[in-house]
């Protein structure tokens, strides 16, 4: 070994983070050795703190601290219309819009039997027991437009079809304020498959 | 559109070099293992990215060396294009007009090949998967949304077969999502299936009148589809869709047992006949050889039909299988429109006005010189 323990020991943690191969890792754990202690301190309690304290919220299973989560507790937000994501992080990319006022939930996934995931590995069953409540009236599905997320979208549709809840699906296309140009063709052929009338 | 210049460094056996072409007919002589398929080759990699010979790109670089660059330029109805490929060890760098290209599949497409080599006959006696390769090959040339959604089926296939196998073991019994992934396929298939019917009747009306005039009217070429479904007239077309949901929801219990998928574009075939009868089973060698020059042929008329310009053709060692007549009906054919190159090991006996006004190289051991 070149390094003393303490520091390769701290290479191999940062290893095990996405996107850092071995040379980040060096580099981040000699810029740790320079930082000051109180800074680190805190760096390693925010660490702690976010894996102790983050739980998934019973109802929609976004990340939160508390149970339920801020989106479910809120009064103001309209609970007749769940929009159904697969990751937490799509639920801040719809929260950052500002539009959508009503309630969430998240799947932690996508069918796929390649990667060994079923139906039941996600939390479908979960979104069938917030449905038995009658407020709700509409289910957006907002899975990725791939072939897993689309598979996953027609599966719940087929599953709730029965409760004759609403079911929409969101539209995919040409991005907003895109050259017609500039698109690809299968974006494009896309667009086109899903125009509507004016 | 023809290729005005190549430029090889560390290419297989030729360590450097750079010729001028015109726009004809180019002969290139030599005796056997001097580097004739070489150079065809190399005209075809700068085209497609690939090879035609080899999956393995490595194969490519001169022995011991690192790396090898084909350059050319191509003359082109709005004034000449740059192409330069270099094949490393780490992968290909393709660059068009001196610009980097990210995407091989934006390089790809703006000089077009049509190779006929000995290994061609294989479209008529080989296995399906050559022919299905064929039809893909040809379509990608002319359409990128066919090229996506093979890809997407590709993909969903996977899923599938996967889902079937975990449906075949009992470790999963929710047959719901069997049916999601079986619409999903059928979306595609039907996609992909209606593209290769149309390209595959497009080819028959351009590869039947060649082929009658190849064999002196004594021959009826016919193309025929046979998709993996039963699609047995015309109205049936219309209603591809319920074809294969009907066939679908026959075949499940069948292919649970199986756990694969068994009907798709991924089982599709070409058959070929002639006054009737199959050239797969009862061709001669030289009807079978004939066939696949129609083909190729036809595909000539078709890029022309498609883009507005020939492309160019690359002969590898064809010349020597034909008859008199079919050689001379094949130069017919090219003569002053399709620049093309043509490997032989000798001109004599080739009385052909366009082989006597061709520009003849000579190629030994690793280098080719004007004549």
């Amino acid at each position: 070994m070149y390094y003393p323990e303490p520091i390769s020991k701290l290479i191999d943690s940062f290893m095990k983070l996405p996107g850092i191969g071995p040379k980040t890792a060096v580099r981040l754990a000699f810029f740790v050795l320079n930082m000051k202690e109180d800074v680190v301190l805190d760096f390693a309690k925010a660490l702690v703190n976010a894996k102790r304290n983050l739980t998934y919220c019973s109802s929609c299973g976004h990340i939160t601290d508390k149970d339920p989560c801020y989106i479910c507790q809120d009064d103001k937000r309209d609970r007749s219309i769940i929009c159904v994501v697969q990751d937490p992080k799509d639920v801040i990319a719809m929260e950052k819009m500002k539009e959508y006022n009503g309630l969430y939930h998240v799947l932690h996934g996508a069918i796929s039997p390649m990667e060994g995931i079923g139906p039941e590995d996600i939390k479908i069953a979960e979104l069938f027991r917030r449905l038995q409540d009658e407020t709700v009236q509409e289910v957006i599905l907002a899975t990725n437009p791939n072939i897993e997320g689309e598979a996953t979208a027609m599966y719940i549709s087929r599953l709730l079809k029965p409760t004759g809840v609403k079911i929409t699906r969101i539209a995919h296309g040409l991005p907003v304020g895109g050259d017609l140009e500039y698109a690809d063709e299968v974006t494009l052929s896309k667009a086109l498959e899903g125009r509507r009338e004016l | 559109m023809f290729l005005e210049q190549l430029t090889l460094k560390n290419y297989r056996n030729y360590e450097q070099g750079c010729w001028q072409f015109q726009n004809k007919v180019n002969v290139i002589l030599g005796e056997n293992a001097q580097g004739k398929t070489n150079i065809m080759e190399s005209i075809y990699v700068l085209s497609m990215a690939k090879s035609h010979r080899t999956t393995n790109d490595k194969d490519l670089i001169r022995w011991d060396k690192d790396y090898a660059k084909i350059e050319g330029k191509v003359g082109k109805k709005n004034g000449p294009i740059f192409l330069q490929l270099t094949v490393s060890k780490k992968g290909k760098k393709a660059k068009l007009n001196y610009i980097e290209q990210a995407k091989l599949s934006s390089y790809v497409g703006h000089m077009n090949v049509v190779m006929f080599a000995p290994e061609d006959l294989n479209l008529v006696k080989g296995s399906p998967q050559i022919r299905r390769r064929f039809i893909d090959m040809e379509i990608g040339q002319v359409s990128p949304v066919y090229m996506h959604e093979l890809g997407q089926y590709q993909k969903v296939l996977q899923q599938r077969n996967q889902y079937l196998k975990l449906l075949q073991s009992k470790k999963q019994t929710d047959e719901k999502f069997l049916d999601v992934l079986t619409e999903q396929l059928v979306e595609l298939a039907v996609k992909i299936t209606l593209k290769r019917y149309e390209f595959i009747e497009l080819l028959q009306t351009w590869a039947k009148p060649i082929h009658a005039e190849i064999s002196r009217g004594h021959e009826q070429l016919a193309i025929h589809y046979c998709p993996s479904v039963d699609v047995l007239d015309k109205q049936q077309w219309s209603r591809i869709v319920e074809v294969y949901n009907d066939k679908f929801t026959q075949i499940k219990t069948k292919e649970i047992e199986r756990g694969t998928t068994l009907i798709g574009p991924h089982r599709d075939d070409l058959s070929f006949t002639i006054n009737g009868k199959d050239v797969q089973t009862f061709g001669s060698q030289g009807q079978q050889r004939t066939t696949a020059l129609s083909l190729k042929l036809a595909e000539i008329d078709l890029i022309f039909s498609e883009i507005g310009e020939y492309p160019i053709l690359l002969l590898d060692d064809v010349l020597s299988e034909l008859d008199d007549f079919r050689q001379t009906h094949l130069l017919n054919a090219i003569q002053g429109k399709v620049q093309t190159f043509v490997t032989t090991t000798s001109i004599d006996g080739i009385e052909h006005r366009v082989v006597r006004d061709a520009d003849v190289y000579e190629v030994v051991s690793g280098q080719m010189m004007r004549r």
